[in-house]
């Protein structure tokens, strides 16, 4: 369970102050497709890259495993990073001089993996989201979607506990889109957190947990069985 | 492994950003070429000059005649500085009559300023020998001299007089040295060597025999058995010296026709000082005849000479010490001289080529700075540009410390690269420059000196020069916020 409680975070833009999150609790679910949705300037964003260690907030904790978060130094953060976290982004952020299994290898290579066998994970990772044949081509090579999926397998070659999705088909056609939902809903089987923010109101339907937000502050929180 | 799997990053990272990457390595790469090839060629130079006084001997102190040294020094590159120190130290000779020997004469007042009140039809020739007999005004006895200083093991005397020699076609005014038997026998060093490369060399005192250094045997067409007259005495030629194959001075390589002048030989002297006679002069036997000091007080009319005094220190006695025991001595004989250490002669020259060597190697080092402030510019905009890779390391758990070491094995590497690239082109240049510069500084021929040393902390240098130049990039990148880094375009 990922449990946020009272999260508050404020950053500055030039000369204003935003106040991108005003106070959100929220219970992520393991085993559950949970999909924050918002319009753009929610903080809808902010609220994954916090639950992903990737910020931290201005007030309030992360917790996971027992542990706060927020209360970790920086190195200890990239470290549950390294073992708990894969983030998909909107814009897939691969490494444009890396090959698709490069990249898929990149976070194992951080960690003193042998190239060997990081990159024998990478060929299984990226065989599950069906791309082990372009194991060799660079991300300029492929396609939109297979991006994505290359993306998809960089965030699961360590077996993470839990997927965080940032507009995962924001730049894909729907069919494409669908397809990458297929592959991120279908991790749930497996037992992970898997939190996808969009404003796609297609994404929001398939939820187990919907949970809308409005200016930094949690408007809804719906089940499944409610929606 | 894990450092080894950051090293394959980076080397994807220089290889993907190729033309930005060898520019930059190509300003590092001119840095330490102009690093190495001064530094090779400048080691080559002093250990070349070096070689010569190692040749002779560090437990050599030689007396020279008073009124050596002065001006004209420039005859042998690097030597001024010691010129003038022992030009100075003569003055201050204790025990040196200035009636006797003019003061601190020089050669060049000997060539016009003394004689300027007599008559201006001076034959060359009466120069030449005018300048011998002030120069060995009051010499010193060897054997006397061995008694007198405790730490001296041996002791000889080296007379050098000008001679008319005639070898039937070819004939000139030629300096004709006289070592006594045992003299050649105790300092070969002093005399080059005095290797044959034909005939038998000396084989007793009864006879006139001559031997001829290896360029006068050319000049005057000789060969072993020739006969030859030095001052209308008959001598035959019984060995050929090997040849020094060291400069020439212009005077000597501008002689024509073989016969050297009384003129050109006076001049000669006149402009090298003996100190320069101790330095290149006596071991350069390429242009004397040698006739054994046995036969020639015989047989040659004693003519006025310049006799060098040769001794060797007692080995583990203080150079400096002997030096002072020698000045005592030489005034307790009433003579005149200066002693001049090998040794002393060999440190001062070193400073002055390390000196120079240091000026060289501060020049070359701001190529280097250069280079170096090239490479931080690059790694600095390497930074900008890879904003957004930065953050997906980070997003992938990169901690702070390894996104540094990323950035600093990439410069690093650069640094490195552009090393070994100077490396060989330095080393390449040197070995011209030094087929240029050898002649030029009267070493003759010499070889750059590439040693381990200088191939280790070139390399070692230009990594480290490639990591501090991208310390600063590097360290901004790891302080990037992963979230703001990912919003970079």
């Amino acid at each position: 369970m990922l449990a946020l409680n009272d999260l508050h975070k404020m950053y500055r833009m030039g000369e204003t102050e935003v106040r991108a999150l005003r106070g959100v609790s929220l219970d992520v679910p393991p085993a559950q497709f949970t999909v924050i949705m918002g319009h753009s300037g929610s903080g809808k964003s902010t609220l994954m890259h916090l639950a992903g260690s990737l910020d931290v907030p201005t007030s309030g904790q992360v917790e996971y495993g027992g542990r706060d978060l927020t209360a970790l130094s920086s190195r200890a953060r990239a470290d549950f990073r390294f073992s708990e976290v894969g983030f998909v982004f909107q814009k897939y952020n691969l490494v444009g001089n890396l090959s698709s299994a490069e990249n898929v290898a990149l976070p194992l290579l951080l960690r003193a993996v042998p190239l060997k066998s990081a990159h024998a994970k990478a060929r299984d990772a990226l065989a599950m989201v069906g791309l082990e044949n372009r194991a060799t081509h660079r991300p300029s090579k492929l396609s939109g979607g297979e991006q994505q999926r290359v993306a998809i397998a960089r965030a699961l070659v360590n077996d993470p506990a839990m997927i965080l999705a940032d507009e995962p088909t924001g730049n894909l056609d729907t069919a494409t889109g669908e397809r990458i939902l297929d592959l991120l809903r279908g991790l749930v089987v497996r037992d992970k957190i898997v939190l996808v923010v969009t404003h796609n109101p297609e994404i929001a339907q398939t939820a187990d947990l919907l949970v809308r937000l409005r200016d930094g502050r949690i408007a809804s929180e719906t089940p499944r069985e409610v929606a | 492994m894990m450092r080894m799997n950051l090293l394959r990053l980076a080397l994807k990272n220089i290889a993907s950003r190729r033309t930005r990457s060898w520019l930059t390595i190509l300003g590092v790469l001119v840095g330490v070429t102009a690093v190495v090839a001064l530094l090779s060629i400048g080691t080559g130079v002093q250990e070349a000059v070096l070689q010569q006084f190692e040749d002779i001997g560090y437990d050599i102190i030689l007396i020279a005649p008073m009124g050596a040294g002065g001006p004209g020094m420039g005859a042998q590159a690097g030597l001024g500085r010691a010129a003038g120190r022992f030009g100075g130290a003569m003055s201050a000779q204790p025990g040196a009559s200035s009636e006797s020997t003019g003061g601190t004469f020089s050669p060049e007042n000997l060539m016009g300023g003394s004689d300027r009140n007599e008559t201006s039809s001076t034959s060359p020739e009466d120069m030449a020998a005018r300048m011998m007999e002030r120069m060995a005004s009051s010499s010193l006895d060897a054997d006397l001299l061995l008694t007198q200083v405790p730490q001296l093991v041996e002791a000889g005397t080296l007379g050098t007089q000008i001679h008319a020699v005639d070898a039937g076609t070819k004939s000139g005014f030629l300096r004709v040295s006289t070592p006594s038997r045992d003299f050649i026998e105790s300092f070969p060093s002093v005399l080059g060597g005095f290797e044959m490369a034909a005939g038998s060399g000396f084989t007793n005192t009864t006879e006139n025999q001559v031997i001829v250094g290896g360029r006068s045997a050319e000049l005057l067409e000789l060969s072993v058995g020739d006969s030859i007259t030095i001052s209308d005495v008959p001598f035959t030629v019984v060995g050929i010296l090997e040849s020094r194959d060291t400069a020439t001075s212009e005077e000597e390589a501008d002689t024509e026709g073989g016969t050297l002048s009384g003129e050109g030989l006076a001049q000669n002297l006149g402009t090298t000082g003996s100190t320069d006679l101790v330095l290149s002069g006596l071991t350069n036997t390429d242009d004397s005849l040698f006739v054994l000091y046995e036969r020639a007080s015989e047989v040659l009319a004693s003519r006025t000479m310049l006799s060098v005094t040769i001794t060797r220190v007692e080995q583990g006695a203080s150079i400096s010490e002997t030096v002072d025991a020698i000045n005592v001595a030489i005034g307790q004989q009433e003579a005149t001289g200066t002693p001049i250490s090998i040794q002393e002669v060999a440190d001062e020259i070193q400073g002055t080529l390390g000196l120079i060597e240091t000026v060289l190697a501060s020049i070359a080092a701001v190529a280097l700075v250069v280079g170096g402030v090239g490479l931080m510019n690059t790694m600095y905009t390497a930074v900008l540009e890879r904003t957004r890779e930065i953050g997906i390391l980070k997003s992938v758990g990169a901690r702070d410390g390894q996104v540094m070491t990323l950035f600093l094995i990439d410069s690093g590497l650069m640094g490195l690269i552009g090393g070994i690239l100077g490396l060989i082109l330095g080393s390449v240049l040197s070995l011209f420059g030094t087929r240029l510069l050898g002649p030029s500084l009267g070493v003759g021929s010499f070889a750059p000196v590439i040693d381990a040393w200088l191939i280790g902390s070139v390399l070692a240098l230009s990594f480290v020069l490639g990591a501090l130049s991208g310390a600063w990039p590097a360290w901004r990148a790891s302080r990037l916020n992963p979230v703001d880094a990912l919003a970079a375009e």
